[in-house]
């Protein structure tokens, strides 16, 4: 065998090693830790807490907040009106009799968040205490995050609007997504969201956030130790937004 | 025998109509999307529950055609089928001018299409098939065999990943990995008729031989293409209807509405099945006029095809609450409808405007006109 031979032999062995090693680490990772995939989260990690059982029949008020707060699209079209946090009525069979309740809806802040994996320009992503936000600014309006969104929590602005009851902050032009951002501005300066506050002032506190990551806040007390549920767990995606009584 | 290439020297009064018949559709889509730029596309028909519309269902059928039109130039450089040497250059020149079609109507679809210039390039999102996909589209163009077998498997992996955009939904009727495979071989079933019908129609348009056998050939090859197609369509449904959880879904999609109404007759009755039987019936197989009309069938039904990859999936609710009934909501909940409006259907006709128009262009300013297409083996 000549040198060239050999040293081409020598080389592409080596390579085909390096590869079976690494493919085994790969495969007999648990789960995505050996693709180099996201650390554990430490830190901050909100997450927030719906007690159903407290909410009130009809009552808006943590919707109201939420849209004078953030300046959220309303045009009286069911098609294209823009709800950050959205009740509905839902209609359920339990042990041969109907049941009938009121459900508040917004985005999952999920741990893994499809919305964001599919953003072609990361304007959709999560932040590092976990909340999923848009970049207004960089949105390309492609849609593809309202495709992927399981619990159909985004909106897209079909035109520009000009209602703008908080002066504070930005409308959103026609052309973008969004969704409910779990007032972000507010928690960075230390408030409760403006649907936490608004339910609590009023009476009931339906409504609560809190760090899912100390074990001494109320909202991860109640997320351990209560019966709650969080919506589609099936998917993996690992949404903080937990329900007692659905 | 060696095939010199040539353009058109001299523009017929029908070449010159045409090009104002199109630059009309151009301007008309142009206008049309710089009235939807300004004001929203609330203009459109499409919803937050439908954020998808007609300019996706026709951004997916052009690049579909791209890569079913490269197929033919593929014929010749990556399989050596040397009768299909003339056919080469307006193959490539076709699938090109398709694939801007198909990011045209990407374009004009975004909310932001200021914003399409730079922010994908610089924030690329690697986990997204948006941006995996495009990043495809790049480049791809043929000189010699090694390259038009890149080229080939790269038209592959570009609509593999356009149908993965579909596929790798989270809506259930998005779901399939058998996707991104359907989609190629759809693509190339329109691709192949759709050249068939340009092939015979330039030719006798500019009274230039052609063997009639390459044409009953592709024919065949057409209805390879369509066999595939419907085998992936059956296994597709069959699998959704069996599988418990997901029957309803696939109900709604197979007698669901207008949709319903599209994948039956559109696809697979006049797309595929008719088609299927003028080109495998004897008879008419080898009959070019027939030929003609099933190419014409298959481009349409494919069309119907792209509609009811992209649309039922939205229409069709997805169960944010599982094991309850949404019965008042502020939303469109349940299943919902989508009609394209009129600035949308402008935008897809502008779009269609401006390939026309490119292609007109090519074939003056390139060479890409054979002077003729002959079949080397003996006549039957």
């Amino acid at each position: 065998m000549e040198r060239r031979e050999f040293l081409k032999a020598a080389a592409g062995t080596a390579a085909a090693a390096a590869c079976g090693v690494y493919a085994l680490r790969v495969l007999t990772a648990k789960g995505m830790e050996g693709l180099g995939g996201e650390e554990p989260p430490a830190g901050r990690r909100w997450g927030m807490l719906v007690d159903l059982a407290k909410c009130r029949e009809g009552c808006t008020v943590c919707l109201d907040a939420c849209r004078s707060e953030n300046n959220v699209a309303f045009f009286g079209d069911p098609r294209i009106d823009i709800h950050w946090i959205r009740k509905v009525a839902v209609r359920k069979q339990v042990g041969g009799r109907t049941e009938e309740k009121e459900v508040l809806l917004l985005c999952n802040h999920c741990d893994e968040p499809p919305c964001a994996q599919v953003c072609p320009v990361q304007a959709t992503y999560k932040r590092h205490d976990g909340i999923v936000i848009v970049d207004q600014h960089r949105c390309i309006g492609c849609r593809y995050c309202m495709i992927a969104c399981p619990y159909s929590a985004r909106y897209f602005n079909f035109r520009d609007h000009e209602d703008w009851p908080n002066r504070e902050h930005a409308r959103r032009s026609h052309g973008v997504a969004e969704s409910c951002n779990l007032c972000a501005h507010r928690l960075d300066r230390g408030r409760k969201p403006a649907c936490v506050e608004a339910c609590e002032a009023l009476g009931p506190a339906a409504l609560a956030v809190g760090d899912l990551n100390d074990p001494g806040d109320p909202v991860a007390k109640a997320v351990a130790t209560r019966s709650v549920k969080r919506l589609k767990e099936d998917l993996g995606t690992r949404p903080k937004v937990y329900y007692e009584g659905l | 025998m060696e095939v010199t290439f040539g353009r058109i020297e001299q523009p017929s009064a029908r070449y010159r109509l045409a090009m104002i018949v199109f630059a009309a559709m151009a301007l008309a889509g142009l206008s049309a999307t710089l009235v939807a730029a300004k004001e929203g596309l609330a203009l459109t028909g499409m919803t937050n529950r439908v954020p998808w519309g007609l300019q996706i269902v026709m951004a997916v059928y052009y690049i579909g055609l791209s890569a079913g039109s490269l197929v033919i130039s593929g014929l010749y450089g990556v399989f050596g089928k040397s009768d299909y040497k003339p056919f080469a250059r307006i193959a490539v020149y076709v699938a090109m001018v398709f694939l801007i079609a198909g990011l045209l109507s990407i374009l004009t679809d975004q909310g932001r299409m200021d914003r399409v210039f730079v922010e994908p390039f610089v924030y690329f999102n690697l986990r997204s098939m948006f941006s995996i996909n495009p990043s495809l589209y790049l480049e791809r163009r043929r000189t010699t065999k090694v390259v038009a077998t890149l080229a080939f498997g790269w038209a592959f992996c570009v609509h593999s990943g356009t149908g993965a955009i579909f596929g790798f939904g989270s809506r259930v009727l998005y779901e399939s990995p058998l996707l991104p495979a359907s989609f190629v071989a759809a693509a190339m079933a329109s691709g192949c008729a759709f050249m068939i019908l340009l092939i015979v129609g330039l030719f006798r348009a500019t009274r230039r031989p052609l063997d009639a056998d390459l044409v009953v050939w592709l024919g065949r090859f057409l209805a390879v293409c369509i066999l595939v197609v419907v085998y992936f369509l059956f296994m597709e449904n069959a699998y959704r209807v069996y599988v418990v959880e997901l029957r309803s879904a696939a109900m709604f999609y197979l007698f669901g509405g207008f949709h319903s109404v599209l994948f039956w007759f559109g696809l697979v009755l006049v797309g595929l099945l008719v088609p299927m039987f003028l080109l495998f019936w004897r008879r008419t197989g080898r009959d070019l006029r027939w030929i003609l009309v099933a190419s014409a069938l298959v481009v349409f039904g494919v069309l119907c095809e792209r509609y009811v990859i992209v649309l039922p999936g939205l229409l069709h609710p997805q169960e944010i609450l599982p094991g309850m009934e949404i019965v008042k909501s502020p939303v469109e909940e349940g299943v919902v409808a989508y009609g394209g409006s009129i600035v949308e259907v402008l935008q897809a006709l502008g779009v269609f405007g401006v390939v026309a128009l490119l292609f007109l262009f090519g074939l003056r300013t390139f060479k890409l006109l054979p002077s003729e297409a002959r079949s080397t083996r003996a006549a039957p």
